[in-house]
């Protein structure tokens, strides 16, 4: 009788790998299994829709951290974060001047993890601005915005501005003295302005002081206005770095 | 023949693929590290220090000093030696122009990709960030008087006159201002063909009606435009230019990136300092204090 070739038993570990990694679910979300060798890890970049944002390959140089420091991809991730925390915000705060004071104390007593929240989304924004303004530095001492860079140079001037009126929209939300006083300052300078100061002054603020009117501006440009043209103009920055052949190096 | 097909493999140019890597997972591990690390890093901070909350906003209680967050605190701090107009908007507009314009006029592609890219880059960029913020510091101390200050309390100290005051025909270089207030204006006149020139330089007709509701350019108030437009906008276009003369002397300039790297490091120096000035050392009344002895009054 001829003998039956039998597969060789599977060990306990390749039962549970199967498990957990070859059933019908798991590989619905992720087709392929871990990319080990160089043309999928390729594919896995090239096919994933958050990883595609990359080229499959780089300069070996631009991988050294200290010709970046990873300061514009960290800015982006600032950007991420502050989405994050930012949507978790806004389900306790009303902006009218009723409430929001109140809720943002509410906030910070009455919530789980509410005051960390709120830390989180403030010293984050203090850290995109740094990092923003660092990123720029950066691509200046590398001379990476020379031809055929230009326009992305002054795309990345625009997103520096943007993220500064980011910061400062947010920067009225909490309505306390601090806020409310910062936004006078700031909007005073705003108001002397040769030709345009008064009606930008009161464009900004709905009115002539800081009041319900601003608060409500403040509050729409900054979670969703702001971040929308941001968004835009990130996916022209970013688009055009791959565009314009990935980081400069020597020619 | 072998030697020769060897020697010819050894010496080609390497080929790009060659110094390539793959982004996955050179690249993306590396983003992912360092977000991981940024994340624990705001964690801590987060846990530790809390974002602060003052007193619920009050538009009858004015504190003292008022500050906008602390990134505009450079054009506040501009905003005391200048023209609000100036200080608040077109100097930060112009600035911004002139840094995106940057490419448009350094167009050289060479250096590019390699920190520092010209013979004396380090240097230009070491120069112009301290000369700049030892100069806007000196700037500062001159406009917040602490130079009179100083000079009344050493020359006291000293015992040789111990209600020393600071002569009056210095007045003028008090500070800013000085160049309006300690200057008697209404006796300086000059005469040209039986004309006075002029008789009242606080209201110098310019005989331009009707162009802006501005009344300065109806009749323009000279000490006032002189220290508050002409001496500061001078200080900022003067200054820079002093900066690249010196440097080229120095045999350091030779191309724009060259002039951009010094222009843009003295830039971060002003931007630093003046930050740092109108963050940690304006007081009440925006008077120059050392930080520790700065109190927020509610007024």
């Amino acid at each position: 009788m001829a003998e039956i070739e039998r597969a060789p038993r599977k060990s306990l570990n390749e039962q549970l790998y199967d498990l957990l990694f070859k059933n019908y679910v798991w590989q619905s979300i992720f087709r392929t299994g871990y990319p080990n060798t160089p043309r999928n890890q390729m594919l896995a970049v090239a096919t994933n829709v958050f990883l595609h944002l990359h080229p499959t390959r780089i300069h070996r140089t631009h991988v050294k951290i200290t010709h970046t420091y990873c300061l514009g991809g960290l800015s982006f991730f600032m950007f991420l974060g502050l989405t994050v925390t930012g949507v978790l915000l806004m389900f306790y705060y009303v902006p009218s001047i009723e409430r929001a004071y109140q809720d943002i104390q509410e906030l910070e007593t009455n919530v789980r993890f509410g005051q960390l929240l709120r830390n989180m989304h403030r010293w984050m924004a203090h850290a995109m601005i740094i990092l923003v303004l660092l990123h720029m530095m950066r691509v200046f001492y590398t001379g990476a915005y020379k031809p055929p860079r230009e326009f992305n140079w002054v795309v990345g001037v625009v997103l520096f501005i943007l993220t500064l009126l980011l910061s400062f929209t947010g920067y009225l939300l909490p309505w306390d003295q601090l806020a409310f006083w910062a936004i006078t300052v700031g909007t005073t300078m705003v108001g002397s302005a040769p030709v345009l100061g008064d009606e930008s002054k009161f464009l900004l603020l709905g009115g002539f002081s800081v009041g319900p009117n601003a608060l409500i501006r403040f509050y729409t440009l900054h979670v969703i206005g702001l971040p929308l043209v941001i968004s835009i103009f990130m996916a022209v920055h970013f688009w055009r770095v791959r565009r314009d052949g990935g980081l400069a190096r020597p020619l | 023949m072998v030697s020769r097909a060897a020697a010819a493999i050894r010496t080609r140019p390497r080929r790009e693929r060659e110094s390539e890597v793959l982004v996955w997972p050179d690249l993306v591990f590396i983003e992912f590290i360092s977000a991981v690390l940024f994340s624990i890093a705001l964690l801590v901070l987060s846990a530790m220090v809390n974002a602060p909350l003052l007193n619920r906003a009050d538009p009858d209680t004015t504190p003292n000093p008022s500050k906008a967050p602390w990134y505009f605190l450079n054009l506040q701090e501009l905003l005391l030696h200048m023209e609000p107009a100036w200080a608040g908007v077109i100097v930060p507009t112009i600035a911004l122009v002139l840094i995106a314009a940057i490419p448009y006029w350094d167009r050289d592609t060479d250096g590019q990709g390699v920190w520092f890219g010209t013979k004396f880059a380090g240097r230009l960029a070491v120069f112009g960030f301290t000369a700049s913020v030892m100069v806007t510091s000196l700037l500062i101390i001159y406009d917040g008087s602490l130079h009179v200050i100083w000079t009344e309390n050493i020359i006291r100290g000293t015992g040789l006159n111990s209600d020393f005051q600071w002569p009056g025909g210095l007045d003028w270089f008090r500070n800013l201002r000085g160049l309006d207030t300690g200057i008697p204006w209404e006796s300086i006149g000059f005469t040209i063909g039986g004309f006075t020139m002029f008789e009242d330089w606080r209201a110098i007709p310019l005989g331009i009606p009707g162009t802006t509701t501005d009344p300065w350019l109806l009749n323009l108030n000279f000490p006032s435009f002189l220290s508050q437009q002409l001496v500061p906008v001078a200080t900022m276009v003067g200054l820079p230019v002093l900066f690249v003369l010196f440097c080229k002397m120095l045999g350091w300039v030779h191309t724009r990136r060259d002039i951009a790297l010094l222009i843009f490091s003295a830039f971060i120096g002003v931007y630093l300092t003046t930050t740092i000035v109108g963050t940690a050392f304006r007081g009440q009344g925006q008077d120059l204090k050392p930080p520790w002895d700065i109190v927020v009054l509610e007024e």
